[in-house]
């Protein structure tokens, strides 16, 4: 069989409608079946990755409508790689969410693992799609999927952040198509490597306005300050898998779109400085309020966000370097903040109620867990020899390669803050007295695996980093040629195949 | 070999004359005190009759390791200072270790027996010269500090640190220090009176409320031994000052037999008026308490060392 | 492979094995640490040659790692130390637990200095540094969890430094285009020409570790909260590696200096040299009210540590030598006396000076140690402790514009004999009282490390010559020519000159006849009794009668020094630090939990950006 990019659509797609079927058979099936599809997802990662290596692109023309015309799915080193990173994350969420605890019922199995499955394409879609009305349909996928499984827990909280979620996602869908619609009126063409050629033609004020509207579309699934309102509960609430998969997939996709929108769609300079302030401000307010945050979940959710504006601040930098080192903590934030939701939701399920107050002595109680939280700690304020110290180092290379002191300044300081909140729990789970006896539950084998996984390739990473620089290098090089990328979507587009 | 003999010799010489000169000048301060106070006094040479009653002792108390070592520490300090500062100006009779070792050297060296003697005192467990020593270092760090400014101000404003060159600058110009840094030297002498802990500032020993401070577990020859090394210590002070401020004694010119005499006589007659300004000002002075004394010493004395820097820089 | 990794890779191993092997076999974790800092020691001083580099590449950065004569010195202060320690902590840790994450931590913190020592580049320094703080943090907070809050502040402050530096590590990067420490200093790098922040953030960065007023407030706890073991590295090599990095700016800024930079480095010299100075000061005052002897020497390490920025303040050759010869010596004695302090919280207990006292005949090896090492701290002569002190008062003196720090300093040190005797005193002095009748001397693995840095502080000051050669040519790496010293004599530049020889000889000869004089004569009639045999106006102390004297010990300096003990550091900061709390409860309440709140961020975003869409999107 012959691998192409439209498996990673199809395949996933075809394994959701079968689950309801399947479960006929065997009950266990609907566990297996969306690891099987995630393992095969990491196959086409890898198959891929080979073939834009070798010819730089992968694309697919979908029913033999050429681009323009049709929709056609691009694999490019930038794509490529975050699809890939997804696809990992994916089975790794899988791994570790198979025998969770609380998806007990099998009806509940059923949804659960279909609505994470789709929410996985659905990512995946937004990346890969060369088409701009497509990437909306799939963003919608996502934000159904992702509002279904915050609310997946059917109590009073969870219910209410997925309704907020519902809330602000509603906007952020009508605007994005509102963006998308005056955009078609004013090229006449869908396809994002045509829209890029033709963009000059649009009248400044139209652009700007069309620009507005995407930023705050994507902007709230890619949680810039305010617009982010949604996401600490959708995070706190949703269960622990899925918080992961926030982190590790959803966020990853709706900053893809942004940077899309802003690097291939417009040649508007102001757009760069807008990132900057945007992810200036978003990094330092979610910091700060990470800080007074109770609830483990919470906390968590905030110190996301705060990374998230911290990838904006280095899109938004724009050179050579700085995308390169926003790519590497996108990585890094995925999979690191994938650890510290899958370790904190355990010691949050074993802790009397959800706050940091109840961590006391789980170092004892849950040692291996409590180790890779460290790690994950450790790892996320950028100390060395882990992995989010590289990408750090790398954004303030980056910054002050344009003399941007205070800029470093602002980074720095709010990672003092992170360094507080981050190590006030590690040394609560280590050195506090035990408060009281509670029955511990063990984490499962497969659970465990995928974060040692995880933790591995934290520390893998941390300690040689050219592993991956070199994808890294070709994916930022991608996302500033945009030349190349218009003329191979609408020149050379034959398929590989 | 016949020099190293001679410095023997030398070293020997100057150490009996510190310990001759110092324990005379004890004694003519008791007498002289008693007399003050319209009492008959002892005879100028008791200090001589209460070393040989201490020493002859037959019982000794020992008070463990630092008590019984607190006196060769005493000892110690009071002959390597006498051996590094120069008794007569350029007199090869006593040139001792003066070449080798300077101001700086002798400021620290001075502590050297203070502190053995406070360990020992410490060690003896009597709560007394516990107390006693808390307040004699606690003084210590009062008076140091005009002391120190002063000797800065010298060596700053003469561009060595060394006594002997001191002496000489002193000889070579035919002014001594004293009337080239007025301040500085007033510091100084203010400093002394803490030096010598005679009232106003003897509350360290304290007499009818300390017993006598650190020394009170000591006797026999413990005591004898330790007389001896202050006796030491106090005409070291003297010669120190008489140095540094008003001229040396001695001169490097004449060095035959009766020009050490003579410059011998001039050192004591130097070093008896100086040592006699301590005195007097006790006999007048009622006693500080420990932050009142430090106090004082932090007051003018420390704003005269100031002056006397300001006056050596510019 | 490379010497460099091997060495590194030693210690790292032992960590980890250290980490495993107490699970196997419980306290085999400090024999691990011990016998792999030892293997690294032994490979560092007989393998690798001075001068050697190795250059490798990561994460597309070029690295280097190499070993100068400048660092070299400090090798011998981590290694040395670290030796000593680990085996110290044998004994010292046994029996407590975790000794694992105790053990791991330790080497780890060892690796990390080392790694500093080899870095010829500042990633790498950066990296080891991070690895060296947060290891070391883990160690301060193993004494459990009301000590977090301590090693929290020690975070932050560390966080602070290293990010400082790292600031002006990256500005390098931008402006020079190169990570080569070496690179940096021949462009000039830390001169206050063109970026003056530059020089200033890395003297940041490095017065942290240094323990730098006003940067120092995380010391006092994290010195004396942590186990002691640990701390004799801690204090005598750790803070080490802030003056590393102060003496490779500073002398790249004096050896650097052009004539139009002369009035600027005058003012950092000012500036640091008073620093050091109201540091040394501050920190001996409060030495000397503590009533812990673990907080008596760690507020001691920060004196001396004023001390050694002041030497390296001056910029001149003696003073330079002074810093560096202090930072050896420091080094020894403050790792002897914490690890003295360390024998008697093990033995007796606590070092809380009001309840231990007299253990000088229990004790009598550790009194020995701490003895010999506070000669040195104190400065008194023939030890090594003068040597530093005589150079570091000759350097100010003879130097301009220094004559009033020469002043704050002598003051300081003056006041230390206040706490240095305290020290003495308060453990191993005074009354015998029942609640120590148990306590015996430290096992042998304890005395040995303590007994053998104490003769070395003896060596250092008769031939003090043996440092001083490491010293010169570390010097002449930084930029100082014809730097000259002798064997046992101290010269300054007008020429005077202090000889050490004599002076032992001096003392030696008078010790000798007075110790035989005063021991033999009377031999028969001396006799010896304890501490409850003294005269008290002929009365006989009862039982319960109190003679220990260790409370309000130094009142009456106190009462004089009232103005000194108002104003505190650490209550600006916390001041500080509880106006940012506001703050960030402030920006918490941005977060209502109010969807309609939300919704409403979302279109008056929305509608800003649309009014100032010209503004902000133009092309």
């Amino acid at each position: 069989m012959v691998i192409t990019p439209i498996h990673y659509i199809v395949v996933p797609l075809l394994a959701a409608f079968a689950i309801p079927l399947l479960v006929k058979i065997h009950k266990e099936l609907p566990r297996i079946i969306p690891g099987l599809v995630m393992f095969y997802n990491i196959i086409i990662s890898i198959v891929l990755m080979q073939q834009v290596n070798e010819f730089g692109y992968v694309s697919e023309v979908i029913a033999g409508w050429k681009a323009p015309w049709g929709i056609n799915l691009i694999i490019t080193p930038f794509s490529g790689f975050l699809v890939s990173l997804i696809s990992f994350m994916g089975f790794v969420i899988w791994l570790y969410q198979y025998r969770f605890k609380r998806v007990i019922d099998v009806g509940e199995l059923k949804s659960y693992g279909i609505l994470q499955m789709m929410m996985i394409t659905g990512a995946i879609g937004i990346i890969i799609t060369g088409d701009i009305f497509n990437m909306f349909v799939f963003l919608e996928i996502v934000a159904i999927t992702a509002i279904s499984l915050t609310s997946f827990y059917r109590h009073r909280d969870g219910a209410e952040a997925g309704f907020k979620y519902l809330l602000i996602g509603g906007f952020s869908s009508t605007l994005i198509l509102l963006a998308i619609l005056l955009l078609y009126t004013q090229v006449g063409t869908l396809n994002m490597a045509e829209i890029s050629e033709k963009i000059h033609l649009v009248p400044q004020g139209m652009k700007a306005t069309i620009l507005v509207l995407f930023i705050v579309g994507f902007g709230i699934e890619a949680e810039m300050f305010p617009l982010n309102g949604w996401a600490p509960d959708a995070y706190s609430q949703a269960p622990g898998p899925t918080s992961a998969a926030f982190a590790g997939i959803v966020v990853k996709a709706g900053v893809y779109g942004l940077i899309r929108i802003i690097f291939t769609l417009f040649d508007i300079e102001g757009a760069f400085d807008f990132l900057i302030i945007g992810g200036l401000v978003t990094m330092i307010i979610a910091e700060f309020s990470a800080l007074k945050q109770t609830n483990l979940k919470r906390m968590l959710a905030y110190s996301s966000i705060g990374q998230m504006g911290l990838v904006l601040i280095a899109f938004g930098i724009g050179t050579k370097t700085a995308v390169f080192a926003a790519l590497f903590l996108m990585f890094n934030h995925a999979v690191i903040k994938s650890l510290l939701f899958m370790t904190g939701s355990i010691l949050m399920y074993n802790s009397k109620d959800k706050t940091i107050s109840t961590l006391n002595g789980m170092g004892k109680k849950l040692p291996f867990i409590s180790l890779l939280f460290s790690l994950g700690a450790f790892a996320i304020v950028g100390l060395p020899p882990f992995s989010g110290f590289w990408s750090k180092l790398y954004i303030l290379t980056a910054a002050a390669g344009e003399e941007m002191i205070l800029l470093i300044g602002a980074i720095l300081a709010v990672s003092i803050v992170e360094i507080v909140y981050y190590f006030r729990v590690v040394s609560k789970m280590y050195f506090a007295e035990e408060t009281e006896h509670i029955t511990i539950f063990k984490p499962s084998v497969n659970a465990k695996i995928a974060m040692g996984i995880l933790g591995a390739v934290i520390l893998i990473i941390g300690l040689y980093p050219d592993l991956i620089t070199g994808y890294l290098h070709n994916a930022a090089d991608m996302i500033l040629d945009k030349a190349s990328y218009i003329d191979f979507v609408l020149n050379s587009n034959a398929p590989v195949q | 070999m016949e020099d190293l003999g001679l410095k023997i010799f030398g070293a020997i010489l100057t150490t009996i004359m510190a310990f001759a000169v110092g324990m005379t000048y004890g004694g003519i301060v008791r007498k002289l005190t008693a007399r003050v106070q319209n009492r008959f006094g002892p005879p100028f040479y008791q200090n001589f009759l209460d070393l040989v009653k201490l020493q002859s002792k037959k019982t000794n108390i020992a008070h463990g390791f630092m008590g019984h070592t607190a006196p060769v520490w005493i000892i110690i300090a009071s002959i390597t200072v006498l051996m590094f500062i120069p008794i007569l100006n350029g007199n090869l009779w006593f040139p001792n270790l003066n070449f080798h070792g300077d101001l700086i050297f002798i400021l620290y060296m001075m502590v050297f027996g203070s502190l053995g003697m406070a360990l020992g005192a410490g060690q003896t467990g009597n709560p007394n010269s516990a107390i006693g020593v808390t307040r004699g270092l606690s003084m210590m760090v009062g008076y140091e500090i005009p002391f120190v400014l002063a000797l800065v101000a010298l060596m700053v404003q003469y561009h060595t640190t060394s006594i002997q060159d001191l002496m000489q600058i002193q000889h070579e110009s035919g002014t001594w220090l004293i009337f080239s840094n007025p301040f500085a030297f007033l510091a100084a002498l203010f400093a002394s009176l803490g030096m010598f802990r005679y009232s106003p500032f003897d509350i360290v020993g304290a007499p009818a409320e300390l017993a006598s401070g650190p020394m009170s577990e000591f006797g026999g020859k413990y005591l004898g031994t330790m007389m001896t090394g202050g006796s030491i210590f106090s005409f070291i002070k003297l010669t120190l000052y008489v140095d540094l401020f008003l001229g040396g004694a001695g001169n490097p010119d004449h060095i035959g037999i009766w020009a050490t005499l003579a410059g011998i006589g001039v050192l004591l007659i130097k070093t008896f008026t100086l040592y006699m300004v301590p005195v007097f000002y006790g006999w007048v002075s009622p006693r500080y308490r420990t932050e009142q004394a430090i106090r004082y010493f932090w007051g003018w004395p420390t704003a005269l060392g100031i002056i006397g820097l300001i006056w050596a820089v510019y | 492979m490379n010497l460099f990794f091997i060495i590194l890779l030693i210690l790292f191993s032992s960590a980890i094995l250290a980490f495993i092997s107490n699970r196997i076999v419980r306290g085999s974790s400090g024999i691990i640490a011990f016998i792999g800092i030892t293997a690294a020691s032994i490979l560092f001083f007989t393998q690798l040659s001075i001068g050697s580099t190795y250059s490798f590449s990561l994460g597309g950065i070029q690295m280097q790692f190499g070993l100068n004569s400048f660092t070299y010195l400090f090798a011998i202060i981590v290694l040395g130390l670290g030796v000593m320690a680990s085996l110290y902590s044998i004994q010292y840790m046994k029996g407590k637990e975790r000794l694992g994450y105790f053990y791991f931590n330790f080497v780890l913190t060892i690796l990390g200095m080392v790694g500093i020592i080899f870095s010829q580049d500042f990633i790498t320094f950066f990296i080891f540094w991070e690895i060296m703080t947060w290891s070391s943090y883990l160690i301060v907070i193993y004494n459990g969890y009301s000590v977090s809050k301590v090693g929290i502040k020690y975070m932050i402050f560390s966080a602070l430094g290293a990010y400082a530096m790292l600031t002006a590590i990256v500005s390098i990067k931008g402006i020079y285009g190169s990570f080569m420490i070496k690179d940096a200093m021949a462009a000039g790098a830390f001169n206050f020409t063109d970026h003056l922040y530059i020089p200033i953030l890395l003297l940041i960065g490095f017065a942290v570790k240094a323990a730098l007023m006003p940067l120092h407030v995380w010391a006092p706890k994290a010195y004396s909260m942590s186990p002691m073991s640990f701390t004799a590295v801690f204090s005598g090599a750790m803070s080490k590696m802030g003056i590393l990095g102060m003496g490779l700016v500073l002398a790249s800024i004096y050896s650097h200096a052009s004539p139009e930079d002369s009035v600027n480095s005058l003012i950092l010299k000012q500036v640091l040299g008073w620093l050091g100075g109201i540091t040394a000061v501050m920190a001996t005052i409060y030495a000397l009210i503590q009533t812990d002897a673990k907080k008596l020497l760690a507020y001691s390490s920060i004196a001396q540590l004023g001390y050694i920025v002041v030497g390296l303040s001056t910029g001149t050759q003696l003073g330079v030598m002074a810093a560096l010869f202090l930072a050896v010596v420091h080094a020894i004695f403050k790792g002897t006396l914490f690890m003295a302090a360390g024998a008697v919280e093990k033995q007796a207990g606590t070092t809380d000076m009001t309840k231990v006292s007299g253990l000088i005949r229990k004790m009598p090896f550790t009194f020995f140690a701490s003895l010999i090492s506070i000669i040195a701290l104190a400065g008194v002569p023939p030890l090594g402790g003068f040597v530093g002190k005589w150079m570091l008062y000759e350097s100010l003196i003879t130097e301009s514009d220094s004559y009033f720090l020469v002043i704050v300093i002598f003051f300081s040190s003056t006041a230390a004999f206040l706490y240095s005797y305290r020290f003495l005193f308060g453990l191993f002095l005074g009354q015998e009282e029942k609640e120590t009748e148990h306590v015996k001397e430290a096992p042998l693995t304890m005395v040995i490390p303590m007994t053998i840095l104490a003769l070395l502080l003896i060596v250092t000051g008769l031939y003090p010559g043996i440092l001083f050669e490491p010293i010169a040519h570390g010097m002449e790496y930084l930029g100082y020519s014809n730097v000259n010293w002798d064997m046992s004599v101290l010269n300054n530049i007008w020429g005077e000159q202090t000889n050490m020889s004599y002076i032992f000889t001096s003392i030696g000869v008078v010790f000798v006849v007075v110790i035989l004089f005063i021991s033999l004569k009377g031999y028969k009639g001396t006799r010896n009794v304890g501490t409850k045999e003294i005269s008290t106006s002929g009365e006989i102390p009862l039982e319960h009668e109190n003679l220990t004297y260790q409370l309000d010990y130094y009142k009456p300096f106190e009462r004089a020094a009232a103005p000194l003990y108002k104003r505190s550091m650490n209550k600006i900061w916390n001041d500080i630090g509880n106006a940012l709390e506001a703050v960030f409860n402030f920006t918490r309440r941005i977060y209502t939990g109010n969807g309609q709140t939300y919704a409403l961020f979302v279109i008056i975003f929305l509608v800003i950006l649309l009014i100032f869409k010209d503004s902000l999107f133009a092309n």
